[in-house]
């Protein structure tokens, strides 16, 4: 965490940042289950209220900053990466949370994304992942799998989807991760390792919308499924999933690839072990992409990717100290009125 | 603030509430099903879905239930928050509330 950030003087709990806004989001909505999450990890943070502020963009999940008791902002589509930045950039005493969608920062603020994470700016995105457009009543997402029959695609979508965290490690994200809405105590521990992390951390939640594409991750929450469906990543121990360990990852020597494998007593020394912090995304790149787009089997939730690099706002603060320092203070009236000024008239 | 199951349920348990709940916190007693307060997210979708309307807002409980105010609460005094009622059985006994309440024939 930042020294800069001003820390509450009296200890806090989940009912301070509750709002006293009426929630609306369709009874049963994941969103309930991440919001009651990020209320509950709040107060480890020890940060005051009022140095804390989500902003969003628009979509179902951007109306999240409403039942936040912090400073907020329900911002444009797309662009809440935008606004973050600058307030990140100019108020380092600020905790700044980005809240958005599969459909908010993947189509319309794509670029926005992107650039938020190659920069590296102390933001904290949180992406709701259900995979369908949620407030406009159902269209395919970006995020939606080939094939996705909805209302606005009624023969089947043709788009290959995203894997948001994917592409988020190839924009040269520092911090990635993936976890799901039903699981507090998994998604509590993500926060956490995203709140301590310096710069840009993208945390995609998969989150079900009961009313769109109502069990989207039921592979991944029923009991008897998600054994062998989900790898739960922990840094330093080796990548085994499924009933007692019996499946695990391991790098296929012929093509570099990686693969899932069973696991057999004479082979578990072969197993890849997770590293979190590797210089190199590729193996966090192919673990991302271990998953199969349809049944969801073999993924990967945790922290796939924490790794330290130059953040973005403290590089700017820095620069800006030291161009006061070699230039003193400027005088912005006369950088306005400077002499790269025309004036446009008649020339006659 | 939560929501909370009154006296509706007893003897009855339909249990439509436990197939809604995306976080599976509704737990069960040997007559009435409880949400565990801890583990609620309060996002309401047990509530239209109880065949007998025995779900309620906590502070929207009628006056002749009140005294499930905290029937659910208390329950779960011992074990605030046991991680997910498909991996707990039936509880052994039910809150003293519900003990006291008549026996309702099935049907």
């Amino acid at each position: 965490m930042r020294t800069e950030l001003a820390l509450s003087a009296k200890p806090l709990t989940a009912k301070d940042f509750k709002s006293d806004q009426e929630t609306r989001w369709c009874p049963g909505c994941g969103d309930y289950a991440i919001l009651a999450a990020v209320q509950g990890f709040m107060p480890e943070l020890q940060v005051a209220k009022e140095n804390i502020v989500f902003v969003s963009g628009i979509g179902c999940s951007s109306r999240f900053p409403y039942y936040m008791n912090t400073y907020g902002m329900h911002s444009i589509h797309g662009r809440a990466p935008a606004i973050a930045t600058g307030l990140a950039t100019s108020r380092r005493d600020l905790s700044v949370w980005v809240v958005t969608g599969d459909g908010d920062a993947l189509s319309i603020g794509g670029n926005h994304l992107i650039h938020a994470l190659r920069r590296n700016v102390n933001l904290k995105i949180l992406l709701f992942n259900n995979r369908i457009y949620g407030l406009t009543k159902g269209q395919y997402s970006p995020t939606s799998e080939v094939g996705k029959i909805t209302k606005s695609t009624p023969m089947g979508s043709l788009d290959a989807p995203f894997n948001p965290v994917s592409l988020a490690l190839g924009a040269e994200a520092s911090f990635v991760a993936r976890t799901i809405d039903s699981d507090r105590k998994h998604l509590t521990e993500v926060l956490r390792q995203a709140a301590a992390h310096p710069g840009t951390a993208l945390i995609e939640i998969y989150q079900n919308c009961n009313i769109f594409n109502d069990g989207a991750f039921d592979a991944l929450k029923d009991k008897q499924q998600a054994e062998e469906a989900v790898i739960r990543l922990e840094h330093g121990k080796p990548i085994r999933f499924g009933a007692d360990g019996a499946r695990g990852v391991v790098r296929d020597p012929a093509t570099g690839d990686l693969k899932v494998v069973d696991v057999t007593p004479g082979d578990e020394a072969g197993l890849l072990v997770h590293d979190a912090h590797a210089a190199s995304p590729l193996t966090a790149i192919g673990l991302a992409r271990l998953a199969d787009p349809d049944t969801l089997h073999h993924t990967p939730i945790g922290v796939l990717r924490d790794v330290r690099r130059p953040v973005y706002d403290t590089q700017m603060a820095h620069q800006l100290d030291t161009a006061v320092e070699q230039k003193g203070k400027g005088d912005l009236a006369a950088l306005l009125t400077g002499n790269d000024t025309w004036t446009v008239g008649s020339s006659s | 603030m939560t929501y909370v199951i009154a006296q509706p349920c007893v003897d009855l348990k339909d249990k439509a509430c436990v197939d809604e709940c995306p976080v599976d916190c509704i737990y069960e007693g040997p007559r009435k099903m409880y949400i565990n307060p801890d583990e609620c997210v309060d996002c309401g979708a047990c509530e239209p879905v109880c065949p007998v309307e025995a779900i309620f807002y906590e502070d929207s409980l009628p006056d002749e239930l009140s005294e499930y105010a905290t029937v659910d609460r208390e329950f779960f005094a011992a074990d605030p928050s046991p991680g997910g009622a498909s991996s707990v059985g039936v509880a052994e006994a039910d809150h003293p509330v519900v003990r006291a309440e008549p026996v309702r024939a099935a049907g």
